[in-house]
């Protein structure tokens, strides 16, 4: 009772201690005023002003409030319900109006909320909330001297749910061009993402199920506002086949200073499913028919300590001859790429090569198989450098996105002994295009390829790309 | 009596000043798929703290779960949100996004570590 009494003497003399600095009081008085209020605080705290003694006045003032400010919010939860009342149940979204923040708990948190204030009342511009999220892809491709091709490319639904702060769980489930039929080559439903997260330390937590392959920019960021071009790169689709997943475990973390890791050990690839024009693609096991015999192992490093920079390296190791008895050739992938921003300016690039050792034995076995060599080379490699710009300002609600980017994309660079490279799959593209955001999750998009090979004898097709991609 | 009753009177104006004052530290945090920039924040026990939240990209979430604080975080160019909070104990604290915002939303979380002096 006597500290509560002290408590609220001194908190009214530095009212009116304020109160009298503001107009000017003679400055002989105000010292010897706050002398006293200073020695009233070290009733409440005998620690007050041990540590610095400071001889300016409006220091000492300023000390005195800060003081005071502490001594308050050991008394908050009494006096918040007061100062703040709650804002009537259903009144319209109201922007940056401050908010009081639920009551407190009855021991106190260790993060004393105050206030939430901003842009972020409701769902603005009467957007609903689903409890689920997703994305969807809507694309009219066209081919030179072919008509005008729409496809329902991607419809994708999310699901995650939280079985505490520590176990969570994360799915996306993908139905791809529409349709799906028994038998017939239309679209697939393919479960892209199912894992579980068990969340020990920042810097250190454990990952379970089907997952995606951290490698390059696209595979574990393929929503399509988050990217131009109605297609992903060309060299994220035969160089890094996204979408990458495999079954698997590994270990997740961030160790600060924006530092941040990913390293599974993952089922591995088929190389029964290897071939010249798209690589390695086509071993992707995506949890069907896979093997954990000889299990790949796959990190990334990634750094986003500036502001609207990412540079990630990654590296995939793994042997691929499961279903190829007699020769187990190892896939080995190195990869770089970052994605910086400059005012309106956005550059990203990436670089990646592949080793497939054994590629000679691995031909000549899928030859006596199949009847077919496959022409699978010991070295294949790809990079892309994509600048695009907004044309708006930055405050615009809508966005315009000029690109274009550069693609080079070699699956015969470098073959084994006694097999010849294909020069139609040592390529080049040109894709040139704009998107536009009426919203930042919805984007539509088009975009002209000007896409090259190396060959004299079979010719490169340009396509134009119409799409529309949103996620929510 | 007199004196004790002027006190309450103040008191909640006193109170309601602490959302006004001027804070002790502003920290802007970005948001982007799937981090939080900066992830790991220390503060000195008993500031109090702003954090000035953007996003890069599409909506997310701000959630400290010890703190019984929840925000949702404006898509890019559509504002921010302000969370002010007295960081009275020492310890390390988790935030993390509250809304799914794609492949890694699990894993887009931070700290906030809380220590006597920096």
């Amino acid at each position: 009772m006597v500290k509560r009494v002290v408590y609220q003497c001194v908190l009214a003399g530095l009212l009116l201690q304020a109160r009298a600095y503001g107009q000017g009081q003679n400055s002989t008085d105000l010292e010897r005023r706050i002398a006293e209020l200073e020695e009233k605080m070290r009733l409440v705290d005998p620690e007050f002003g041990r540590e610095s003694r400071a001889s300016n006045l409006a220091r000492r003032l300023e000390l005195l409030e800060k003081k005071m400010a502490e001594v308050l919010e050991a008394r908050r939860p009494e006096v918040e319900t007061r100062a703040l009342p709650s804002p009537p149940t259903g009144a319209p979204p109201v922007l940056a109006v401050a908010q009081p923040v639920p009551p407190v708990q009855p021991a106190g948190p260790a993060l004393l909320p105050v206030s939430v204030t901003g842009d972020y009342q409701g769902s603005p511009g009467g957007e609903t909330r689903l409890p689920v999220a997703g994305y969807m892809d809507f694309h009219f491709n066209k081919d030179a001297g072919e008509p005008f091709r729409p496809d329902f490319h991607r419809f994708v639904l999310l699901f995650g749910h939280s079985f505490s702060d520590r176990i969570k769980f994360w799915s996306e489930l993908e139905v791809e061009h529409a349709l799906v039929e028994g038998g017939e080559e239309s679209g697939e439903v393919a479960l892209e993402q199912a894992y579980l997260d068990f969340l020990i330390k920042p810097a250190f937590n454990l990952r379970a199920g089907m997952m995606l392959t951290p490698v390059g920019i696209v595979n574990e960021r393929h929503e399509p506002p988050s990217f131009n071009g109605v297609e992903r790169p060309f060299v994220e689709t035969v160089i890094i086949p996204t979408t990458w997943r495999e079954l698997g475990f590994g270990f997740t973390g961030d160790l600060g200073r924006g530092f941040r890791y990913r390293t599974y050990l993952t089922s591995s690839l088929d190389a029964s499913r290897f071939n010249a024009e798209t690589g390695i693609t086509g071993g992707r096991s995506a949890g069907f028919d896979a093997s954990f015999r000889n299990p790949a192992k796959v990190a990334r490093l990634e750094y986003a300590g500036v502001r609207r920079m990412t540079l990630g390296a990654s590296v995939y190791s793994g042997h691929s001859g499961y279903n190829m008895p007699g020769v187990n050739p190892r896939v080995t992938m190195a990869e770089l790429d970052g994605r910086y921003s400059f005012g309106r300016l956005d550059l990203r690039g990436l670089f990646a090569n592949t080793w497939v050792s054994q590629a000679g034995e691995l031909n000549w076995r899928l030859e006596q198989n199949t009847g077919v060599n496959p022409n699978v080379a010991r070295q294949m490699r790809g990079y892309y450098f994509e600048p695009g710009i907004h044309v708006l300002p930055r405050r615009t609600r809508n966005d315009v996105i000029l690109f274009t980017r550069y693609e080079k994309y070699n699956t015969q660079h470098r073959m084994p002994d006694g097999y010849a490279p294909l020069p139609q799959f040592n390529r080049s593209s040109w894709v040139a295009g704009v998107t536009y955001k009426p919203n930042a999750d919805v984007a539509i998009k088009f975009d002209y390829v000007f896409n090259r090979n190396a060959s004299a004898v079979v010719r490169a097709i340009n396509g134009i790309n119409l799409g529309i991609g949103w996620w929510f | 009596m007199k004196f004790l009753g002027l006190v309450l009177l103040l008191a909640p104006a006193v109170a309601q000043e602490q959302t006004v004052r001027k804070p002790d530290r502003v920290i802007s945090i970005v948001a982007e798929r799937f981090t939080f920039n900066p992830s790991k924040i220390t503060v000195k026990q008993g500031e109090l703290i702003e954090f000035v939240l953007t996003s890069d990209d599409t909506d997310h979430g701000f959630r400290i779960p010890s703190a019984g604080i929840e925000v949702a975080i404006p898509q890019s160019s559509k504002g921010e949100a302000r969370v002010r909070f007295i960081a009275k104990e020492q310890g390390t604290f988790t935030f993390e996004c509250s809304r799914p915002c794609g492949a890694g939303h699990n894993l887009m979380r931070g700290t906030i570590t809380v220590k006597r002096g920096l």
